[in-house]
């Protein structure tokens, strides 16, 4: 187990593990935390998992943590490792099974007080036309052509379907603007896309959720204007991911870069963390498969935009003057990327692995939209359920410490089983309710796991990586309503 | 024996599974996959007494992989997917043959109903079966 005495403390708000902790490790592993963050860390794997992905062959720098970190599998959930390449490797249990999972908010032309009376009735027509829970199916059923479309064009496909499911510039406040390079749907089994076919559009279970929230507080005006956010207002974020597609293509890769790693003989301290290097036929494959399944997460939450409009006009029409929705950004969080950073003066092409942390690219970046070069690409960060969320930018400093990335929510603190044990979903469901938080919930004991104790505080996370400088606070959401599975 | 117990895990599931030997090891482990995610009691002898009224459909599952700790994977990846593609949970396994690369077994399923959730995947993370004075165990997380 490592203690607070492994540490070296290289700023106010990071911490380091030295390369020399174990003989293993290729470069050192830096967490951003406050100290109390740091205390919530060292309480479960999660930093033992952070030193494991410091032994990944060709790491740059060092492994990071953002102060969600919290205990996954292989990496620690809010874990960023960059390898140099050609040759550095690629790890898809790093990335994860939830492909792509990742946020999009969507910003209304209404204030909260006008849609106060009508949240109920919105919550309802959200859960009914957001197909949500276990074994869920969409509305949007794909034949194999269609399917192989969604995997290569992204939401781009839900642009050329014509069915009014996105408009352009929807695109263009999508990261990777909804599309993948690369992305191959041959290099996606059978099997996940049999898992796929049926659940274009759908939410799934767990932590994903959709929910209406109102802009509570504005930190920076200029940036909260650019992006055409306001005080007040009324917006809508979406969390959810590449669902059982995603799901499968990781389990494939995971499986066959089992035989990979001794072909490569890369000795790993733990088989979830098994890769090979992205410039061999296993590397390029998987991230041609990694690509198509994040193509059908952006198109999944398109489609889910889609629903969110067709639901507004619902409740709204006739109401209001304004029902229309336009997106302020989509963010992956579980994601590995092509990318090219400064390090040590020289531009480096690398491979970032983000899982359960934000790309956060700050000003002046190329790969930024036109309208959003000198700002920094936005960065939103949901909060536990029934507490506030926040939208950022990104940030220079990020580019030059974190290779432009950054945290991506709460994180958790307390287990599943314990949650369920010490909250009860209708319980919490009263309470919200009591604070004007409308709740639409599929599953009680799945509410009871989400609830806001099982989390870090997000204001706490999110005032690291602003003090940090890996992350600039622009506004921060307050809940009206959650819809979940 | 007991079948397996829960660890805590802060973000997925976590639990160790026992057996006196591989083949009850793997048919525990399949058991705890399904009782986690709530579609089996955990209490046997009520669990016993509501198989015979239950509709149950047998279906055969047949795995390879290259060591026991990826077949242990392979097998409870291959009944989430069952668990999919049928809507069913499953209650009895029966393991017929098991080598280190292949294994071959009857699990019996029912509809499934009222589900929270479903396990998303089996992961390697930290996963070794081992041999103890009592038998066998593995400790398996899984994401959720």
């Amino acid at each position: 187990m490592i203690t607070k005495q492994n540490l070296e403390r290289i700023a106010d708000y990071i911490w380091q593990v030295p390369q020399n902790f174990r003989g293993d490790m290729r470069a050192p592993a830096r967490l951003y935390a406050s100290e109390e963050l740091l205390e919530d860390a060292l309480q479960d794997e999660s930093v033992n998992q952070l030193v494991n992905t410091a032994t990944l062959p060709g790491i740059v720098k060092y492994a990071i943590a953002m102060p969600d970190i919290h205990q996954g599998y292989g990496f620690p959930i809010g874990g960023v490792v960059a390898t140099q390449l050609p040759d550095g490797v690629i790890s898809p249990g790093g990335v994860g099974y939830d492909i792509n999972c990742g946020v999009r908010l969507l910003a209304s032309h209404l204030h909260a007080e006008e849609i106060a009376p009508h949240v109920k009735d919105l919550a309802t027509a959200l859960y009914k036309n957001c197909p949500s829970g276990v074994g869920s199916e969409g509305s949007v059923p794909l034949n194999a052509k269609q399917l192989d479309d969604v995997l290569e064009q992204g939401a781009e496909w839900a642009v050329n379907a014509s069915r009014g499911y996105a408009r352009r510039d929807d695109l263009d406040r999508t990261e990777e603007f909804g599309k993948m390079p690369g992305a191959d749907a041959g290099a996606v089994s059978k099997r996940a896309k049999e898992r796929g076919r049926k659940q274009l559009g759908t939410l799934g279970a767990g932590n994903h959720f959709i929910e209406v929230d109102h802009v509570a507080e504005v930190y920076d005006a200029a940036i909260a204007d650019r992006l055409g956010l306001f005080a007040e207002q009324v917006v809508v974020q979406i969390h959810c991911g590449s669902r059982g597609l995603g799901h499968q293509v990781c389990t494939d890769y995971v499986n066959d870069f089992q035989r990979a790693v001794r072909e490569y003989q890369i000795e790993l301290p733990d088989r979830e963390l098994v890769c090979a290097p992205l410039n061999s036929p296993e590397g390029q494959t998987y991230f041609k498969g990694m690509a198509a399944a994040a193509n059908f997460a952006f198109a999944n939450r398109q489609i889910l935009a889609y629903h969110i409009r067709r639901s507004l006009e619902e409740v709204l029409a006739g109401i209001v003057k304004d029902f229309d929705v336009f997106q302020i950004y989509d963010i992956a969080h579980n994601m590995a990327k092509v990318e090219e950073h400064d390090i040590e003066n020289k531009r480096v092409k690398v491979c970032v692995h983000r899982k359960g942390a934000t790309r956060a690219f700050g000003p002046g970046s190329s790969v930024l939209p036109d309208d959003l070069r000198d700002i920094g690409q936005p960065v939103l960060i949901p909060g536990s359920m029934g507490t506030a969320s926040y939208v950022l930018v990104g940030t220079g400093k990020a580019m030059t410490e974190t290779f432009g990335s950054t945290c991506h929510g709460a994180g958790r603190v307390m287990s599943r089983a314990r949650a369920k044990k010490e909250v009860r979903g209708e319980k919490l469901r009263d309470e919200l309710a009591s604070r004007g938080i409308v709740v639409r919930a599929g599953s009680m004991p799945g509410l009871a796991e989400e609830a806001p104790q099982a989390y870090k505080d997000v204001a706490r996370v999110v005032a690291v990586v602003h003090n940090a400088g890996i992350g600039r606070r622009v506004a921060r959401l307050e809940p009206l309503a959650v819809i979940k599975g | 024996m007991k079948r397996f117990e829960e660890i805590p895990h802060t973000a997925d599931w976590s639990f160790r599974a026992f057996g006196k030997d591989l083949r009850e090891l793997f048919e525990n482990a399949a058991f705890a996959i399904f009782a986690l995610e709530g579609g089996t009691s955990r209490d046997l002898e009520r669990d016993a007494q509501a198989r015979e009224h239950a509709n149950e459909t047998a279906r055969v599952v047949a795995v390879r992989a290259m060591d026991y700790e990826s077949l242990l994977v392979n097998w409870l990846t291959e009944l989430l997917w069952l668990q999919e593609s049928h809507h069913e949970t499953y209650q009895r396994f029966h393991i017929e043959t098991l080598s280190p690369t292949a294994l071959r077994a009857q699990v019996f399923g029912t509809p499934m109903t009222g589900l929270d959730k479903i396990i998303k995947a089996v992961t390697y993370h930290n996963l070794k079966i081992v041999q103890t004075a009592r038998g066998w165990e593995a400790v398996v997380v899984v994401d959720v």
